[in-house]
C-alpha cells in the first residue's frame, strides 16, 4: 500500500513537471543549459563513435553543454543507487532487463510530449523493439540500438566437412545433421551454453512459452517449451555440442571458441562482429536462425531515457532526439557497431554487402524482446541454472524444468 | 601515537610542574584532547560511516522490502523468508563445509611453515618472503590465475593427467564435486601463509628456558612439540582459528571470480547470495536479514571456539 502511494506521488510530481515544462518552453530546437548524460564504457573503439557523436552535438547544439559520465563497471547499480537518491543524471542507458522496473516505478520521463515537439514518431522506429521500453501507449525510452541472434559459421569447416552453408531456410533437422557431421576431435559441430538468452529463441521457435502472457506465473512445463528444451540439449547429449566453458582455458564465451576454431556454429548476435576481428583466419559468414515450428528470435536492446525528475528535459530530449537520428544511426551502423532501430534504415545498402548484420536485422521481423517483466534476473537465472543441470546430466529435462518452474514461481509470489 | 610531543601541548610547559602533574592526573589537558580528536577525525568518518552506518542501516532495512525505491515495512518477513529459502540453506552448507576443511587444513600448513621456518638457520629471511608472498597476493588475481590453472586442459589437469589420463580434459571449476575444492585450494594456498606469520610470531614469543628445562627433563624432538610448543601456541591458535572460521564464512571474491556461485550453486556462499539478492534483484531487506543472520552465526561459531580452546596460559 505504501509504495503504491509513495509510486502515485511520484507520477504526480512528473506529471507537474511535465506539464510545468509543457508552458515554460516553446520548442526543444531551442532548448538550452547543462544536462548530465550517463551510460557504460564498451571498447575503446566504441567509446570513441560515441564521444566523437557528443562532440558533433556540441557543434550543433552549441547552447547546450552536456557533461558525459560514463560508468566503467556496474552501471546498473550505480544508475539505481542514483535513481533512488534522487541523484540520477537528466538522460541515461536503460537495460532492458531493469525497463519493466523503472517503468513500474515512474522513474522515467514520458517521453510522448518532447517527441511531439521535434515531430520524432513512434513509427519511425521498430515497434518489436521500442515496445520493451512502452507500458499502454506510454514511451519511456528510445531503443539507441537493436540487436536479435543469428547462426555463425565457419565457412571452412564446412566445405572440410562436405556439408553446404545454411540458409535462412533450414530447419531444426538440418541444424541437428549440420552439427553431427561437424563434429570431429577437438572441433564441435554447435556451441549450446546453459544460457536463457539463447535457449528461449529455440523455444519461440517451437511456440512455447517462458511465462505466461502477462509475466505473472511460469509456463515452463508448457509441452511446447519442454520438447524446444529438449531439442537445445540435444546437442551437447549426442556430442556433436558443447557449452563453451567445457573447452578449457580462455574460451569464456561461445565466442572464443567460434574464433579459435573449436567450433562450426554459433548462436549470436551482432556483438560478436566486431570481436572477430581479431581472428582474421576464421573465414565465417552468418544467417538467419534455422526454424522450428515457426521463425522465432530474441531482440537485445538497450534504451536511452530521461529521469523524471529532470530539470531540463527539452535539452536532455534534444540530445536523445539527435542520437538516435536516421543520420547518427546510419554512421553508427556503417561504423559496424550496432544495428538501427530506425526502420527508415531498413533499405541501407549496407545491409546487402554485410550478410551477418542483414540477418540479424531481420530477426526483428519475428523476434520477442528478451525480458521477462520485472523479474527477468531472477527467470534466467532459474533458467540457466535449469539448462546446467539438464547439460551437466544431472537430471532429467522434465525434473529440471519443473524445478525451474518452481523457482521462477516463488519468485513471481515473493 | 606522539600526541603527547605537540606543540600545542609544548606551551603547558610554563606552568608551574606540580599543575601539569595534576592536569595529567585528572585528565589529559583541553588542547591534547583536540589534537587527539583531530587526528581521529578522519578514521571516525570514514570507519562510523562506512562500516557503522551502514551496520546500522543494514540492520533497520533488514526489517524493511526495499527495492531502492520504496521502503515497505516488512516485520520479520525477511528472516522468514531467508530462512526458508533453499538457495540459502545451500549456501550455509556450502560454507560449512568449505570452512571446516579450509580452517584445518590452513592452520596445520601455516604451523607446519611456521615450524620449519623456525628451524632454519640459514636464509631464514629469504624463505619467509617466498612463503608469505601469496598472502600479499590479490585475491582476484589469484583467483584468476587458479581459474587458469583448473581450467580443462590447464596446468591442474596436465599433471593430474599423467597418473590419471582421463582427467586432463577435466573442468574442475565445471564439476559441481570439485568446483568448492579447487576454490578452498585457491584460498589455503594464500591464507596459510598469512597465518604462517602468525604462528612464526607466537613461536618467538614462548621462552627458551622452558624448552631448555625441558631437554633436560628428556622432552626433544616431538615431546617437546606436542607437550611444549602447542599448549603454549594455544593463544595463538585461538586467534588463527577464529580469524580462519570468520574469513571462511564471509569468503566472496574467490567465488565472484572463479566460478559466480555455480556449477549448479555448488560454490554459492552467503556472501555471494547476500550480494546477488541485493545489488543483483536489489531486494535489500532479504540481503540484510540474510547478512543479519550471518552475523549471528560467526558471532556463535568464534564463542563456541572460545569455550573449547583454553587460551590461558602461564608460562
Amino acid at each position: 500500500m505504501r509504495s503504491m502511494r509513495l509510486g502515485l506521488a511520484l507520477a504526480a510530481m512528473s506529471a507537474v513537471l511535465l506539464t510545468a515544462c509543457g508552458g515554460s518552453s516553446t520548442s526543444s530546437a531551442g532548448a538550452s543549459g547543462t544536462i548530465r548524460f550517463s551510460g557504460w564504457t564498451s571498447t575503446p573503439a566504441e567509446d570513441k563513435l560515441l564521444t566523437d557523436e557528443l562532440d558533433a552535438f556540441k557543434v550543433k547544439y552549441p547552447n547546450i553543454k552536456v557533461t558525459y559520465e560514463p560508468v566503467p563497471k556496474d552501471f546498473r547499480t550505480k544508475l539505481k543507487a542514483q535513481l533512488a537518491s534522487g541523484t540520477e543524471p537528466d538522460a541515461f542507458y536503460v537495460e532492458l532487463g531493469d525497463a519493466a522496473g523503472f517503468m513500474q516505478k515512474h522513474v522515467l520521463l514520458d517521453l510522448r510530449s518532447e517527441m511531439a515537439k521535434t515531430g520524432t514518431n513512434a513509427s519511425d522506429f521498430s515497434g518489436k523493439v521500442l515496445s520493451a521500453f512502452k507500458s499502454g501507449d506510454t514511451i519511456y525510452g528510445i531503443p539507441k540500438d537493436s540487436n536479435t541472434l543469428a547462426l555463425f559459421y565457419n565457412k571452412d569447416m564446412f566445405t572440410a566437412a562436405g556439408v553446404s552453408p545454411p540458409t535462412k531456410d533450414w530447419t531444426w533437422q538440418d541444424l541437428t545433421s549440420a552439427a553431427k557431421k561437424l563434429t570431429k576431435p577437438g572441433q564441435w559441430g554447435l556451441i549450446t551454453n546453459a544460457d536463457a538468452a539463447r535457449w528461449a529463441a529455440f523455444v519461440y521457435q517451437n511456440g512455447g512459452q517462458v511465462l505466461n502472457s502477462d509475466n505473472t506465473k511460469s509456463a515452463l512445463l508448457d509441452p511446447a517449451t519442454i520438447e524446444a528444451t529438449k531439442y537445445y540439449a540435444s546437442f551437447k547429449q549426442n556430442g556433436s555440442g558443447t557449452y563453451s566453458g567445457a573447452l578449457g582455458a580462455g574460451i569464456g564465451w561461445p565466442g572464443d571458441a567460434f574464433g579459435k576454431g573449436k567450433a562450426a556454429m554459433v548462436i549470436e548476435g551482432g556483438w560478436i562482429i566486431p570481436f572477430m576481428k581479431d581472428y582474421p583466419a576464421i573465414n565465417w559468414s552468418a544467417t538467419e536462425l534455422p526454424q522450428g515450428k515457426q521463425r522465432g528470435n530474441l531482440v537485445f536492446t538497450v534504451g536511452y531515457s530521461i529521469s523524471a525528475k529532470s530539470k531540463n528535459p527539452d535539452a536532455a530530449w534534444t540530445l536523445l532526439n539527435y542520437l538516435t537520428s536516421t543520420d547518427n544511426q546510419k554512421t553508427v551502423l556503417h561504423s559496424g557497431f550496432a544495428l538501427p532501430t530506425r526502420t527508415a534504415l531498413a533499405s541501407d545498402p549496407y545491409f546487402a554487402t554485410h550478410p551477418a548484420e542483414a540477418a540479424i536485422f531481420a530477426g526483428n521481423a519475428y523476434a520477442k524482446p528478451f525480458s521477462w517483466g520485472v523479474n527477468s534476473n531472477k527467470v534466467a537465472d532459474a533458467i540457466g541454472t535449469a539448462l546446467e543441470r539438464i547439460l551437466l546430466g544431472k537430471q532429467s529435462v522434465e525434473d529440471s524444468l519443473k524445478q525451474a518452474d518452481k523457482e521462477v514461481n516463488d519468485a513471481m509470489a515473493s | 601515537m606522539s600526541v603527547g610531543t605537540t606543540p600545542m601541548v609544548e606551551t603547558n610547559g610554563a606552568l608551574p610542574t606540580p599543575v601539569k602533574a595534576e592536569a595529567h592526573r585528572r585528565g589529559r589537558p583541553w588542547g591534547e584532547w583536540l589534537t587527539s580528536y583531530a587526528f581521529l577525525i578522519p578514521a571516525i568518518i570514514v570507519i562510523g560511516g562506512f562500516t557503522f552506518v551502514a551496520m546500522a542501516m543494514a540492520i533497520v532495512i533488514s526489517f524493511f522490502k526495499y527495492d531502492g525505491f520504496t521502503l515497505e515495512w516488512a516485520g520479520l518477513n525477511n528472516y522468514a523468508k531467508a530462512l526458508v529459502n533453499a538457495d540459502f540453506h545451500r549456501a550455509l552448507l556450502n560454507v560449512v563445509y568449505y570452512m571446516v576443511v579450509v580452517v584445518t587444513i590452513q592452520t596445520i600448513l601455516a604451523l607446519s611453515m611456521a615450524l620449519v621456518l623456525d628451524r632454519i638457520m640459514v636464509g631464514r629471511g629469504v624463505f619467509r618472503t617466498i612463503y608469505y608472498l601469496p598472502a600479499i597476493t590479490s585475491s582476484v588475481v589469484m583467483g584468476l590465475i587458479f581459474s587458469w590453472l583448473f581450467s580443462p586442459g590447464g596446468w591442474v589437469g596436465s599433471v593430474v593427467g599423467i597418473f590419471i589420463p582421463g582427467l586432463r580434459q577435466f573442468g574442475w571449476l565445471l564439476d559441481p564435486g570439485t568446483a568448492l575444492p579447487a576454490i578452498m585450494t585457491t584460498t589455503i594456498w594464500s591464507t596459510a601463509a598469512f597465518f604462517m606469520i602468525t604462528f612464526v610470531a607466537g613461536l618467538q614469543d614462548i621462552p627458551t628456558h622452558i624448552y631448555e628445562a625441558a631437554k633436560i627433563d628428556g622432552a626433544v624432538g616431538w615431546r617437546s612439540l606436542w607437550n611444549i610448543t602447542i599448549p603454549l601456541l594455544r593463544p595463538t591458535i585461538f586467534l588463527v582459528v577464529v580469524l580462519g572460521t570468520i574469513g571462511c564464512l564471509q569468503v566472496f571474491d574467490q567465488v565472484y571470480v572463479m566460478t559466480n556461485g555455480g556449477p549448479l550453486k555448488s560454490t554459492l556462499t552467503p556472501v555471494f547470495l547476500i550480494y546477488t539478492n541485493g545489488f543483483r534483484d536489489f531486494s535489500f531487506g532479504l540481503g540484510s536479514a540474510e547478512a543479519f543472520i550471518l552475523f549471528v552465526i560467526i558471532f556463535v561459531f568464534t564463542l563456541i571456539q572460545r569455550r573449547f580452546i583454553d587460551t590461558t596460559v602461564e608460562y
